[in-house]
């Protein structure tokens, strides 16, 4: 934090600590965060040792045991505990989310910048490419992009991140627009310096918090999709993701084992009710304005 | 007025066109030919080849007069001999390939060429002699070189009475003019509103859409119009009650609402409502009364984000002058609610309402599926897990064209209400 506190960055801080909410929700992502870290850990141990890992080991055995002190979530169909089950779809929750967010980012900023910035011809292939891909309906055109990839991890990557640029490309677009006509852009090319130097280090610092919030906001929908992905039997197949893991509870839901159903619902629910309501809280901090443009 | 719409319809086209080129990016040039995923590994490479022919697949992608052929797959022969090894009287070294001298080899095509049209050998090698393809000379020398040859009925490579060493050969097919290729076919056929034939049911994808489109709207329509009913109702109410623990309320209860994963809303409900309470049926699509949960569930489920829309829209109308006109005037809290905030709230509300529309055709992917409600969302939920492409293709094409034609109607509507809107 600078001496007076009052960069954009520190102030947005002071203001989002007022939030009692968003601290709660930062603690909750934080703990989440370090769920998959764990669980990050283990697969790297057990995958560097080339072993079965614990949680992917079978023991029919001990099959639909309810919550005990021994597997506090109690155990799934082949034996398996579930907490540490949902600790490795934690892992892969977080996987799709950044990874995603790798893909989606760069490209919405890439093409809104260029299109904010240059205007003219530009501006029009830009636009031309976003209106296109956001009149494709979103759901199916993930799941065609994941189908035409091939089922798994990097069907999701794409098909997601192929697909959510367009709201991040929109907003950075209007936001260089914006900013290009500002008195330090002006001086700035009055220097001579070259474009992708004004745009890339004087512009886009100043429009970063769009795509902070964007980020906090299109995590959770990542999560959702790489979910419902799993679950269609679309997406990953041999990891334990909440999809999967919420299409193996859901027959047993019929026989009484309500356990496992339940802890999965509610570690995808915690996750993106905490993401969602950062982001809120981010957006009111970093930016007022943004406050009705966003969904 | 019609120089509006006239210039709207033109600038629709390249987002038409634009939808066209990714979905046969998409499933053309980065998917290819599904051949070996729907007909299975263990086929004939005859039967694949029929099988691209049919679909245009064994065609150049956008424009060209060479393509590739499933009868020889290209060699050279850097590690294996390839199908040459099954030759007899071959020697196959560091990667070339000898054809002895005095001998006569085939090419080792895996059937029949076609007899309707031209081939082109590509080979780079050499030979002291003067070998020949048939009727046609090779023109190797000692040096490695590439030649090509044009040929319309396959013979035999005679090397003569020198040995010909090849390092690298392949087949193309020649077509008979450069336009004939697989962008142009998928225009056409799209011109002629054909869409295909599903791989899996062999029926045509225009069939089966026609039949997936009554049952899709009959629970995409209800669900769309109680939704927005409701959501509306309970924006007016929050804005009525804004800034009070009441309103807050809403608030939260729209993001929790927001943050259940549509799965969960599916199981939860089949399992409690129908299931353990057996108010609805399970399964099925038989009487409007399997509608009815499915319904529910789609409401409750996109009850969250659109109630916050709608908060928004209403707090944003609360905040303009002429609520605070009217106030001044003495109206009623209601009045001023009912008669002006969401009279005036109306253009986003309809806009909103327009946009939605293709998104009814699609149904619910999910919602169908669970439910067995044979509509396009089944449908295009079967279609990708049997990589049925036709029907994909088909489904993506179709929703964004009316996605795009929605939001043309919506400008329209815009214009004609508001003139201002022509000017921009």
């Amino acid at each position: 934090m600078s001496e007076k506190g009052n960069s954009l960055w520190s102030d947005a801080w002071r203001r989002l600590k007022k939030n009692r909410l968003a601290m709660v929700c930062l603690g909750i992502v934080a703990f989440y965060t370090l769920a998959a870290l764990y669980g990050e850990a283990v697969y790297q141990y057990y995958h560097a040792k080339d072993q079965t890992a614990f949680y992917q080991k079978t023991d029919l055995g001990l099959a639909y045991q309810p919550p005990s002190s021994k597997h506090l979530m109690g155990t799934d169909a082949l034996g398996r505990d579930v907490m540490q089950r949902l600790i490795q779809g934690t892992r892969i929750a977080y996987k799709v989310g950044i990874i995603t967010a790798l893909i989606a980012i760069p490209i919405g900023v890439f093409f809104g910048c260029l299109a904010g910035y240059f205007g003219g011809r530009v501006d029009d292939f830009v636009v031309w490419l976003y209106s296109t891909v956001a009149s494709i309906p979103g759901l199916l055109f993930i799941l065609a992009i994941a189908m035409v990839v091939g089922k798994g991890l990097l069907g999701i990557y794409l098909g997601i991140g192929l697909t959510t640029w367009v709201g991040l490309c929109r907003l950075i677009r209007g936001e260089v627009m914006k900013h290009k006509e500002q008195a330090y852009v002006q001086a700035a090319r009055a220097l001579g310096l070259s474009w992708p130097r004004i745009l890339f280090r004087h512009i886009l610092p100043n429009v970063f918090h769009v795509i902070i919030v964007t980020f906090t906001l299109r995590f959770p929908a990542a999560v959702s999709t790489e979910v419902i992905m799993s679950f269609l039997g679309i997406g990953v197949a041999t990891e334990p993701s909440w999809g999967l893991m919420i299409n193996s509870a859901r027959m047993r839901l019929w026989q009484g084992v309500w356990w496992e159903m339940t802890f999965v619902t509610l570690a995808i629910f915690g996750l993106v009710l905490a993401f969602n309501l950062l982001g809120d809280a981010l957006r009111d901090a970093l930016d007022p304005r943004l406050r009705t443009e966003g969904s | 007025m019609f120089r509006y719409i006239a210039k709207r319809i033109l600038q629709m086209i390249p987002t038409v066109f634009g939808v066209i080129l990714i979905t046969f990016v998409l499933f053309n040039i980065v998917g290819g030919s599904p051949a070996m995923h729907v007909l299975g590994r263990h086929v004939s490479p005859q039967a694949l080849e029929e099988f691209d022919e049919q679909r245009g697949f064994n065609k150049p992608l956008f424009i060209g007069l060479r393509t590739t052929t499933r009868a020889y797959a290209d060699s050279d022969f850097e590690r294996t001999a390839g199908d040459w090894q099954k030759i007899a009287g071959i020697i196959w070294t560091n990667g070339t390939v000898i054809l002895a001298a005095g001998g006569e080899y085939a090419l080792p095509v895996k059937f029949p060429l076609r007899t309707d049209c031209e081939y082109e050998l590509e080979i780079e090698g050499r030979s002291a002699g003067f070998p020949m393809f048939g009727e046609n000379q090779l023109k190797l020398s000692r040096d490695w070189k590439k030649i090509s040859l044009r040929f319309q009925s396959l013979a035999e490579i005679v090397p003569g009475d020198a040995p010909v060493e090849i390092r690298s050969i392949k087949l193309r097919r020649v077509m008979s003019h450069p336009f004939d290729s697989q962008f142009i076919f998928y225009l056409t056929r799209l011109a002629h509103l054909d869409f295909g034939v599903s791989s899996s049911t062999n029926q045509r994808v225009s069939k089966l859409m026609l039949d997936g489109i009554g049952p899709s709207l009959m629970l995409a329509v209800p669900v769309f119009f109680i939704g927005l009913i409701t959501a509306v109702m309970l924006s007016l109410f929050c804005a009525f009650w804004r800034d009070t623990w009441i309103d807050r309320f809403f608030v939260v209860l729209s993001v929790a609402l927001m943050s259940v994963n549509y799965l969960v809303w599916i199981v939860a409900g089949q399992y409690l409502l129908a299931f353990k309470l057996g108010w609805f049926p399970v399964w099925g699509f038989e009487a409007v009364r399997y509608i009815a949960l499915p319904a529910l569930i789609g409401v409750f489920s996109g009850l969250g984000a659109e109630l916050r829309f709608y908060r928004t829209v209403m707090l944003d109308e609360m905040h303009r002058d002429y609520v605070r006109t009217a106030q001044a005037k003495g109206v009623s809290r209601g009045g001023v609610l009912f008669k002006h905030v969401l009279k005036n709230a109306m253009i986003p509300i309809i806009t909103n309402t327009v946009i939605a529309i293709p998104f009814l055709y699609t149904g619910s992917l999910l919602l169908e599926s669970f439910f067995g409600i044979p509509g396009l969302g089944y449908l295009g939920i079967n279609a990708i897990n049997s990589s049925d492409v036709d029907v994909v293709r088909a489904i993506v094409l179709v929703g964004s064209i009316l996605f795009v034609i929605a939001n043309l109607l919506t400008d329209i509507c815009y214009a004609a209400v508001d003139p201002r809107v022509k000017l921009k």
